[in-house]
């Protein structure tokens, strides 16, 4: 076996040491690298920093702990965003194996930001149906969440004052893990109920969702530990995204370069196997 | 009995998906309050649904325990982790905390589910790195492609990238925006084209699959 045949079969634990310490180095000794903002991450900050106090903000958490690493920057960042410019917030998931997290996240930064629930914010926590609790929340509010998560009535609380169905939001971001998840809300909510709709999704996913940002269907989208990196830096409160950006260049490069060395031993092979070939006939 | 097992099926697919077609054109107070409590029914038939997924999966798990048949154990395994699950949810009243403090439930979910999703999540980086280190190869003129697009936009969505090849962040964006956008946007104009073909298919009672196979 040549040199180059066995690099090709290279055992795959020397792959999984390798992207290890590309992971592990960087978040022991982070460098910083400056993030650059995307128009996209951009659109969805600007959005929310045009709105007045008091404004209507629903923020979906349609994600499991799965895809946590992700989402859950983003939501931490889109909240103190929120709160700091004196949002209501409107929170819920259409994931059940999401409630959990997505209450103890919002308890998490109500309480950083001082925030009082029932007057600030409400978690509505998760309904049956899929995509029918779009439809029916779009419809009449109360008949998709009679009580929020802890169990209180949602009618009568000064949160949702004004606030009968979608129609009533002023903005709705959708932090999607896959289905039911932003396209979703723009098929279901945005497109029927005309409220403006944003984005947040797993990076695997983002590529997906272009058509819908290109098109204006959703005014933004924050894709990935990068599109949560980016609105940190945006809010000026950097956490677990811009950390974790740096463990992520690494692996980036790691995987980039053993692609490339493959690619090297794939053609070399090649070439060996072309001239023995010729060396025959 | 064939015409309670089929024409009536057949009869309110049709009547339902023509009303809730033309529905959407109508904005009158009676259309909404139709859709209103249609989508109240659909999220009580949702609750349902969840009720017989879990069913269904007792059986079958049960069965597969009951016959021992290959990997039986962790059919055991998902069983003990389901009933226990459901037990300490219904003393916990489906409740993560209780005034402040952690319910069983909510340990469970916050130190069991939450770790073992990241972790499985987390490990595909891994999977990934080994699977591109073997296949991610230039075989062809399109794999040549796929491959240089694929790099171009893991440098341009990492800093380290964007720093190492200042353009790449601006090439990563051009592909996402240009040649991915258009692309998925044609995919997703053939699948709805699809799927609208395939709903006048089912109202009209020529599909008719989703009745099931059994005899008539």
């Amino acid at each position: 076996m040549t040199f180059a045949e066995r690099m090709l079969r290279i055992d795959r634990r020397i792959i999984f040491v390798v992207i290890g310490v590309c992971t592990l180095l960087p978040l022991l000794y982070p460098v910083g690298l400056p993030i650059k903002i995307s128009p996209e991450v951009r659109g969805v900050y600007e959005y929310m920093e045009a709105l007045p106090e008091r404004s209507v903000f629903l923020l979906s958490l349609d994600f499991d702990p799965a895809s946590k690493p992700e989402l859950h920057p983003q939501a931490i960042a889109l909240l103190r965003h929120a709160f700091r410019k004196n949002l209501r917030v409107i929170a819920m998931t259409l994931w059940v194996s999401g409630t959990g997290m997505a209450d103890q996240l919002l308890t998490q930064v109500a309480m950083e930001m001082g925030k009082e629930k029932g007057k600030d914010y409400v978690f509505l926590g998760w309904s049956p149906g899929g995509t029918a609790v779009i439809i029916n929340m779009g419809q009449d509010l109360y008949t998709a969440f009679p009580s929020d998560y802890g169990g209180q009535p949602t009618k009568g609380l000064p949160v949702l004052e004004g606030v009968l169905s979608l129609k009533d939001v002023n903005y709705a971001i959708s932090l999607g893990a896959g289905n039911p998840g932003v396209e979703a809300w723009y098929v279901f909510g945005k497109d029927k109920y005309k409220f403006e709709l944003g984005g947040g999704c797993t990076g695997v996913i983002a590529p997906g969702l272009y058509p819908l940002l290109r098109s204006g269907q959703i005014n933004g989208l924050i894709g990935g530990l990068r599109g949560a990196a980016e609105y940190e830096s945006l809010i000026g409160q950097k956490g677990r995204a811009v950390a974790g950006m740096d463990a992520q260049s690494a692996t980036h490069v790691a995987i980039i370069v053993l692609v490339i060395i493959c690619n090297i031993f794939y053609f070399s092979l090649r070439n060996v196997a072309r001239q023995q070939g010729r060396v025959h006939s | 009995m064939i015409f309670l097992r089929r024409q009536v099926p057949l009869l309110i697919t049709m009547i339902t998906g023509l009303v809730f077609a033309a529905q959407y054109y109508i904005p009158h107070p009676a259309s909404e309050q139709l859709l209103t409590s249609a989508t109240k029914w659909l999220q009580i038939i949702g609750g349902f649904a969840l009720v017989l997924g879990v069913t269904s999966l007792f059986h079958q798990h049960a069965a597969k325990i009951r016959r021992k048949e290959a990997g039986w154990g962790y059919s055991l395994v998902l069983y003990a982790g389901m009933l226990g699950t459901i037990a300490v949810g219904l003393w916990a009243n489906g409740k993560e905390s209780i005034d402040g403090a952690m319910t069983v439930f909510g340990w469970i979910y916050s130190f069991m589910m939450v770790p073992l999703q990241g972790t499985m999540f987390a490990i595909l980086a891994f999977f990934i790195a080994s699977a591109a280190y073997r296949s991610f190869r230039a075989r062809s003129r399109e794999a040549a492609v796929l491959l240089i697009a694929a790099v171009i936009v893991m440098m341009g969505r990492v800093p380290l990238g964007e720093y190492l090849i200042p353009i790449s962040g601006d090439l990563s964006q051009w592909i996402l925006n240009v040649l991915n956008a258009s692309v998925r946007r044609a995919i997703l104009i053939g699948v709805s084209l699809g799927a609208v073909a395939l709903s006048f298919k089912i109202i009209f009672g020529v599909e008719r699959s989703y009745l099931g196979g059994g005899k008539e």
